[in-house]
């Protein structure tokens, strides 16, 4: 018998994880799954997470509102139990969501170039969250390639998928060159902290 | 309590930022205008959805991606350097490539995007669609030159016609004939310097006014009487005597353009120097022929004594050359008394006493003179008369004999031997009809148009008879037509030709009444 990956039980344990997320992130997975499965789609996701104990309306979710980090992660599992995405739609939805116009116009001004881009990192991601710390850790412009290092943050592996489409794609507006991300260190697989590879 | 209140104060803020947020995502979806926003690097970061619309590429498809998939290098690189240099750039126009579909020309408007310390950090982009502009005034463009050519063409034209025109003034001026113009409604409208000679006025005292204001002036009455004030369509050589040695001939031809009357033409002929000449010829031929008629008579008063042997006696073969001189002589005679009847004919003075008379025994006269030539020629001629009673006709009695004799002479001489001669005598309330109706050899088709012409006689009966002046028939129908009768025929050849004329009745009683 597989295992039921999102319970009451589940969710409750998940909305115990510290630090909040801002409310665009939930949005911007809505916007994903209205392109891929429509109304229809989101309708059927919000009566899983209902059902799990957790309501949530997409609609009156505020965009710069900050919620229960727990939230995000509750949301990936109800996207997988509902849609059965596999990792790469995961990837795909991580690319996508570095597209919609928040995303870009929060970080506009640091799409000048690769350098300005990975001094504000950091930044960048407390836009996000209020958990962890995001680092470029290495950045070599002559060879093409950088490293992205994410400390304290232990929330799913599913994360970690939707994070390996984000990054490159943010990444292309600088380098304008198509980028390639891989997860090369994760908690979940007993390292230190989360490590990607990028390179162009 | 102090955390309390940032904490409010962090709430009101979101509230107001993610407010704005949402204004300016409606404000820039909403704008009909492709809008996007391009990094200092070239790469586009943002597009709206009228942008999505006319490039053709989904915003997941094109956000990321360098403006070299969009816009020529040159001009796109140029365009950024411009508008950082200056901040913004109006209104020039670049080519734009859509994902499908030919490329388009657009007109492009930048400005810089500056962070809060006012470094630049990208720039604003948005275009007009100038297809449309472009092709409308391709269009135009090509109207205006299509416009242009039309009125070259026309001006051409009007320069053909005006030359036309003036050609055709130039002729109608120069025309020996009098022309007179008028319009649909019968106003004058063009009247040509020989028209003003022949009715001596000038033309401005005429154009612009109807017929029926030309008897007006003394000279025109005639005219205007025989033109008529609607104006007669197709008048055709009628005479006009407007001095005793200034004649014209008016002809009528109504103007038609696309199946429409436009007006109407009179043309005026002058014949005064044919009529002159006709004239001359007349006297000329009536001094000759009297001139000879004397010789003539008394050739024949000596041809008759000599044969009837009072100048002494004369040989068998002397009374045969006699006779043949004499009937010569005779037809001689004949041949000149015609000729006569035709000047006078044409002089206009031939009828002399008209006398109510009755006709049938006037008839009856001519057949019988001719019942010996009948007999000879073994000719069956009788009258059939009418059961209704014939009235009484005002008549030349003595022409009106020539006339029938001239019928009767022809009939019997054309008609073979056991043929018939029958006249006909019938009458109805208008006129009494004669008729003379042959079994002889009949009327060529082609030749019954010229039948009542001067000296024409037909091909088939030259052979038959050579004698004939070719003036009976003439005489005749001029005889019976000054009577206010008519004449007509029908004929075929081998079968046969009646001879009809019909004498009116009202006019005779009339001109009795008148005369009374």
């Amino acid at each position: 018998m597989e295992k039921e990956i999102l319970t009451k039980e589940i969710a409750k344990k998940l909305m115990e994880i510290k630090g909040e997320v801002r409310g665009f992130a939930f949005k911007d997975d809505a916007e994903f799954i209205l392109k891929e499965k429509g109304e229809e789609g989101l309708k059927k996701l919000e009566d899983e997470l209902a059902r799990v104990g957790y309501p949530i309306e997409y609609k009156k979710i505020k965009l710069m509102n900050f919620y229960p980090i727990g939230m995000q992660i509750l949301n990936l599992l109800a996207i997988k139990k509902v849609f059965n995405f596999d990792d790469n739609k995961f990837r795909e939805m991580g690319a996508f969501e570095s597209k919609l116009p928040l995303a870009v116009r929060f970080f506009m001004r640091y799409f000048v170039s690769f350098k300005t881009m990975a001094k504000q990192t950091s930044k960048m991601w407390k836009k996000y969250y209020t958990a962890g710390d995001l680092q470029v850790s290495t950045y070599n412009e002559a060879e093409r390639y950088a490293i992205l290092r994410l400390k304290n943050f232990r929330l799913h592996p599913l994360h970690c998928r939707v994070l390996e489409g984000y990054f490159p794609n943010s990444a292309k507006m600088v380098v304008r060159r198509p980028v390639t991300c891989k997860e090369t260190k994760c908690l979940f697989l007993g390292n230190a902290y989360h490590e990607f590879l990028l390179k162009w | 309590m102090v955390i309390e209140e940032d904490k409010k104060k962090i709430s009101l803020l979101i509230e107001d930022l993610t407010f704005l947020e949402d204004y300016a995502r409606d404000l820039f979806s909403f704008s009909p205008l492709p809008i996007c926003f391009i990094s200092l690097l070239g790469v586009i970061l943002e597009v709206n959805p009228a942008f999505e619309k006319i490039s053709k590429y989904g915003f997941n498809e094109i956000i990321g991606e360098i403006t070299d998939k969009l816009f020529k290098k040159e001009e796109i690189e140029l365009l950024t350097k411009d508008t950082l240099d200056k901040g913004f750039i109006e209104g020039r126009e670049i080519i734009f490539f859509p994902k499908k579909g030919k490329e388009i020309i657009i007109q492009i408007f930048t400005k810089t995007r500056k962070d809060e310390k006012g470094k630049a950090v990208g720039y604003f982009l948005s275009f007009i669609d100038l297809t449309k502009i472009k092709k409308t005034e391709e269009e135009l463009k090509n109207s205006q030159i299509a416009l242009l050519n039309i009125l070259e063409d026309t001006e051409n034209a009007r320069e053909i016609a005006e030359e036309e025109r003036n050609k055709t003034r130039e002729i109608i001026k120069s025309l020996t004939d009098g022309l007179l113009v008028f319009d649909k409604e019968n106003y004058l409208a063009l009247m040509n310097p020989q028209a003003e000679k022949f009715l001596m006025v000038e033309k401005e005292e005429l154009i612009g006014r109807k017929i029926a204001d030309f008897s007006k002036f003394e000279q025109l009455k005639d005219l205007a009487d025989l033109i008529g004030t609607e104006i007669k369509e197709n008048l055709f050589r009628q005479e006009l005597k407007l001095t005793e040695n200034f004649i014209l001939e008016i002809s009528t031809v109504p103007l038609i353009a696309s199946k429409r009357k436009i007006g109407a033409l009179v043309v005026l002929h002058d014949i005064s120097r044919e009529k002159i000449i006709e004239r001359m010829k007349t006297e000329f031929v009536s001094i000759s022929a009297h001139q000879l008629r004397t010789p003539l008579s008394a050739i024949k008063w000596t041809l008759k004594m000599m044969l009837d042997g009072d100048l002494g006696e004369i040989t068998t073969e002397q009374r045969e050359f006699l006779n043949k001189t004499y009937r010569s002589n005779e037809r001689m005679i004949i041949l000149i008394n015609d000729l006569l009847s035709v000047t006078r004919i044409e002089e206009g003075r031939y009828l002399h006493t008209l006398t109510l008379n009755d006709i049938v025994p006037i008839l009856q006269f001519v057949i019988n003179s001719y019942a010996g030539e009948a007999k000879k020629r073994q000719i069956k001629l009788e009258l059939e008369k009418t059961k209704e009673k014939v009235p009484k006709l005002l008549l030349d009695v003595e022409k009106l004999k020539l006339a029938f004799q001239n019928l009767i002479d022809n009939a019997l001489k054309y008609t073979p031997a056991k043929g018939k001669v029958i006249i006909g005598v019938d009458c109805n309330n208008k006129e009494v009809v004669i008729s003379v109706k042959d079994n002889g050899v009949g009327i060529p088709k082609e030749q019954q148009k010229r039948i009542f012409s001067k000296f024409f006689r037909g091909t088939n009966v030259i052979k038959m008879e050579t004698d004939g002046s070719g003036l009976g028939l003439f005489i005749t129908k001029n005889i019976i037509e000054s009577h206010g009768g008519r004449i007509w025929f029908e004929s075929e050849v081998g079968k046969g030709t009646t001879f009809y004329f019909a004498m009116p009745i009202k006019k005779a009683i009339k001109r009795r009444l008148k005369k009374a």
